[in-house]
């Protein structure tokens, strides 16, 4: 078997491409959804009833589905039945981040009751009001102590990017998968698709232990 | 009412005026336990007035129904003559103007010890960071800590934490500062640090409630010392009365159990 890894370079640019669109996807629906999991664990944590119920339909919902369906779903059945006509591109944000969401909230909602409640009442006892209190005091403490699971996330969202391929986004499992199927080089893609993943993954996950080392809250 | 309250025997220092905290007939339960069983007492300004009382007797619950940490089931609790606020909001208000000292110190991990006094004054009445932050290095060095600024609580002591927290309550000028057992949870050698500290604000003058185990203390600086037992006052009067002259048995009794001899 003979290898050709010229495909490669020769396609590199549009690999970089793929890169960037892996890295705006990735991104964007983590700044999507950690404030929408810190919502909805908000909401999951709030008196209301039907607050707290409708974050837990949406957490298990979204959960339990396989997030190719979702993706499948947001592209196909969303435009049909909201009238919403997104891009691919948006189309796979919103699918990855209904998904991310009700994973981060789950993760905050641990976070938020692991605080103990001396220091709520601490703050109450300055004069503090619920918000407030929530705002400096338990949510700072909570989210550094759910970075390494925040980051075990980030690191799974990262790869489950290449899900939303089915829907045509150039990312770059899309752009491996295109160049393979223009150029039958098969393994030297793979190879490349992985090699990639896993240097743009690997620093980010060493990132993350290192936030977590240097910002975690010590007791 | 099964509640004896003995006659008090010495004079109070300040008679006059409308108490800061008066207790009224107060009651607390938790599901069948009745924890404060008609309670009554008064503390003045610039008074100190010490609780005592084996554990379980109710002073720390009294002392968490004075800022409302928890709220009172019958009987009234007075501040500067107004019934505490039954509404969140009117309570949030009464509490920033009371000082509050956990056993367990309950600093913010994460924040500095300037970051712990200055976060009341800059969230609850919106004082400017520098100002805040100004006020904070003045406690610091009020409490003896001038130069631990910049240390998280984890990098301090026991006695160190708990004289931050000292400085954080009083960040916030309260009217009166209560003391949750504030020595309980040190080692002995840090115990005087802290009671050193609380000595010098009942000298300047601030008004205390202290529940505490140290009589010692008690005996030095309270002005008024109040028994605790089964979630009534057994006796209160002055410190003279409840450590050298105890007029109930079950104040001797406690007082021997805990080894004094006067």
């Amino acid at each position: 078997m003979r290898f050709d890894w010229s495909v490669v370079w020769h396609n590199a640019g549009a690999l970089a491409e793929g890169v960037e669109l892996t890295l705006l996807l990735a991104v964007t629906t983590m700044v999507i959804s950690i404030p929408g999991g810190i919502i909805l664990a908000l909401m999951r944590l709030s008196n209301v009833r039907a607050l707290s119920a409708a974050s837990a339909a949406f957490v298990e919902l979204f959960r339990n589905l396989p997030l190719i369906l979702v993706v499948y779903t947001a592209y196909y059945v969303m435009p049909v039945t909201t009238g919403l006509n997104l891009s691919a591109l948006a189309t796979g944000i919103v699918a990855l981040s209904l998904n991310v969401s009700a994973y981060n909230s789950e993760t905050f909602r641990a976070g938020i009751a692991s605080i103990r409640k001396g220091q709520t009442e601490a703050a109450y006892a300055l004069g503090m009001g619920r918000w407030q209190t929530l705002k400096e005091i338990v949510l700072p403490q909570a989210i550094r102590r759910v970075l390494p699971v925040l980051a075990s996330t980030w690191v799974s969202l990262f790869k489950d990017t290449s899900l939303v391929s089915v829907i045509s986004v150039g990312e770059l499992a899309y752009t491996s998968m295109r160049i393979r199927a223009q150029t039958f080089r098969v393994l030297e893609m793979l190879t490349a698709m992985a090699a990639i993943y896993w240097l743009l993954g690997y620093p980010q996950a060493k990132l993350v232990d290192w936030i977590n080392r240097r910002y975690g809250v010590k007791e | 009412m099964s509640t004896v309250v003995a006659a008090p025997t010495g004079v109070r220092r300040s008679d006059a005026g409308v108490p800061v905290l008066a207790y009224r007939h107060v009651v607390k339960r938790f599901g069948g336990l009745t924890v404060l069983n008609g309670v009554s007492m008064e503390v003045r300004h610039k008074e100190v007035v010490c609780l005592i009382g084996p554990s379980g007797s109710g002073k720390s619950t009294l002392l968490r129904c004075t800022n409302g940490l928890e709220l009172i089931d019958e009987g009234e609790v007075a501040f500067e003559g107004k019934a505490l606020p039954r509404d969140w909001n009117g309570m949030r208000r009464v509490r920033q103007r009371m000082g509050m000292v956990f056993q367990n110190f309950e600093l913010f991990p994460h924040k500095t010890a300037l970051g712990n006094i200055a976060v009341g004054p800059m969230t609850v009445l919106g004082t400017p960071r520098d100002k805040a932050e100004k006020q904070a290095h003045g406690l610091l060095g009020k409490v003896g800590l001038a130069d631990k600024a910049a240390s998280y609580p984890f990098q301090l002591s026991g006695g160190q934490q708990q004289r931050v927290a000292i400085a954080r309550a009083l960040a916030m000028e309260p009217e009166v500062m209560l003391f949750d057992e504030p020595t309980s949870a040190l080692d002995p050698e840090t115990i005087g640090e802290v009671l050193n500290v609380m000595k010098q604000l009942a000298e300047e003058g601030m008004t205390m409630v202290v529940v505490t185990h140290e009589m010692t203390f008690a005996q030095r600086v309270a002005d008024w010392v109040v028994v605790m037992d089964r979630g009534a006052i057994i006796e209160q009067g002055p410190p003279e009365q409840i450590f050298q002259a105890p007029t109930v048995e079950r104040t001797r009794s406690f007082l021997s159990h805990l080894g004094w001899s006067g």
